[in-house]
């Protein structure tokens, strides 16, 4: 019975080390990190140096390093003021007890450096992506976590998200950092460029300079009902949308019919 | 005893292979298919440990499955989605998540061990199993998603939906996540497993419950 050997202090926890991800442009590297699991199962682990801060949606961790410190903090975005506190709090308190995402974050914090790992609930994909100063559109439970000068603020989507089941509130990120966002399913990427149209209930995110509008897939209203392809959301302008292979209204409506 | 494990790492699926007369302790419900020669047998191993197993979150009974006149397969898998892992016994032995065993070799000592009062009560099922063996033999777990070994060298924090199994060299105890009480319900970390020592862990990269949770609220009532 041979014990195997353990990692020695200073050898690097749990797999290898994280390649950098390659940058295009000239700015601040990315945060060492590394997204293993994938497609299915992904989960996330960022290696932190000390000083960085790593913010997670609330109740993602799976695990950390003990030396990490964390700090629940509501996420009302940066110098918010008082009402936007108050808005963040009776959203935070309302989403707590219905569902969804819960606004809440932990901050992540290491003297010495340390890693943690997070995992979204449901199966899917993680994705990262480098802000450089652009702002990004999460669709509600898409956002996982954040490191760097990034400012989250809620934005009420109004009728239109109500009716494309997107959930009243989106998440706009902004500024410079990297940003991790995870979907139910695989991670398709679209450069729009003109126009384009995508399910709504497959939007995972979307640059912040395209603009949108709902409609019917087409043929009207018998289309709709026909088509069970529901309301969609055409996209315009230029930039990127970010699909998830899969549905979750989709499979619960599954779900809910084999119940009966 | 021989283990491959096919389908990894989404719909994992162990196939046993023994020698004529060499048993492999399985899960109940655990088995997919075997060759005709293989005989069941059914234990509780008697009411008390087969009750305690049960409060240890599976089921009552383990079956034995051993090849007559002839060598043998067995077809194991777990009910959800997501990979399996072998652990070599060591002298130390490993604990194990009780929702995470699938199988073991006749050699080995599968007991229920308390997660405590707060394992208890927190739905988590912080239930252990302890595993242990005289001589070489093999532990099969499955985890939800992919199944991740970590080396701990000191202190580390996990969540206790995400334990699968780690070396008995490590000192373990549940509490609570965050500083209060408050801050815990606001993190949504819930109970966490804090290990110190030397050793490894394996984690399971999604939290089974997490996962009935949020699905299940999404479903209507009845």
């Amino acid at each position: 019975m041979q014990q195997q050997p353990y990692a020695q202090p200073g050898q690097h926890y749990g797999g290898p080390p994280a390649p950098m991800v390659q940058q295009q442009y000239a700015a601040p590297a990315s945060v060492a990190h590394e997204i293993t699991h994938g497609p299915s199962f992904a989960m996330l682990r960022v290696d932190l140096q000390p000083g960085q801060v790593f913010v997670a949606e609330a109740g993602s961790m799976v695990a950390r390093h003990h030396h990490v410190g964390m700090e629940v903090k509501m996420n009302a975005g940066r110098a918010a003021g008082f009402f936007a506190m108050l808005k963040a709090l009776i959203i935070a308190v309302l989403r707590k007890f219905v569902g969804g995402e819960t606004f809440f974050v932990n901050h992540f914090s290491a003297p010495q450096p340390g890693s943690v790992w997070v995992a979204p609930s449901l199966t899917g994909q993680i994705h990262h992506r480098r802000l450089n100063g652009e702002s990004l559109v999460l669709s509600t439970g898409a956002y996982v976590g954040h490191v760097g000068d990034v400012d989250l603020k809620l934005k009420f989507g109004g009728l239109k998200a109500l009716l494309a089941k997107e959930g009243a509130f989106f998440l706009v990120a902004t500024g410079h950092g990297d940003l991790w966002f995870n979907s139910y399913g695989g991670i398709h990427a679209v450069d729009v460029n003109g126009s384009y149209i995508v399910d709504n209930g497959h939007l995972v995110g979307y640059e912040g300079n395209l603009d949108f509008n709902i409609r019917t897939a087409g043929g009207g209203l018998m289309g709709m009902v026909a088509s069970g392809e529901g309301l969609v959301c055409e996209f315009r302008g230029q930039g990127r949308v970010y699909i998830q292979s899969r549905n979750l209204s989709a499979l619960v409506q599954w779900l809910t019919g084999m119940m009966h | 005893m021989q283990i491959d494990i096919a389908y990894r790492p989404a719909h994992s699926l162990a196939r046993v292979s023994l020698q004529p007369g060499e048993p492999v302790v399985a899960e109940a419900g655990a088995m997919v298919g075997m060759s005709t020669n293989v005989q069941m047998q059914t234990q509780s191993g008697g009411m008390m440990s087969g009750l305690k197993r049960m409060f240890g979150g599976e089921s009552f009974f383990r079956n034995t499955f051993t090849p007559q006149g002839g060598p043998g397969e067995v077809l194991l898998a777990h009910a959800l989605c997501g990979d399996m892992a072998i652990l070599e016994m060591t002298q130390y032995g490993y604990f194990i998540q009780s929702g995470a065993f699938i199988a073991s070799s006749a050699g080995v000592n599968v007991e229920t061990s308390s997660g405590g009062l707060r394992g208890f009560f927190s739905g988590a099922g912080v239930f252990v199993l302890k595993a242990t063996a005289q001589a070489p033999g093999q532990v099969l777990v499955g985890g939800f998603g992919g199944i991740q070994e970590l080396v701990c060298d000191g202190n580390m924090v996990i969540d206790t939906g995400h334990l699968v199994a780690w070396d008995a060299t490590l000192q373990y105890s549940v509490t609570k996540s965050g500083a209060g009480w408050i801050a815990s319900f606001l993190s949504g970390e819930g109970l966490v497993c804090h290990f110190q020592g030397q050793g490894r862990i394996w984690i399971q990269t999604r939290n089974p419950i997490e996962y009935g949770r949020t699905v299940g609220a999404m479903l209507p009532p009845g």
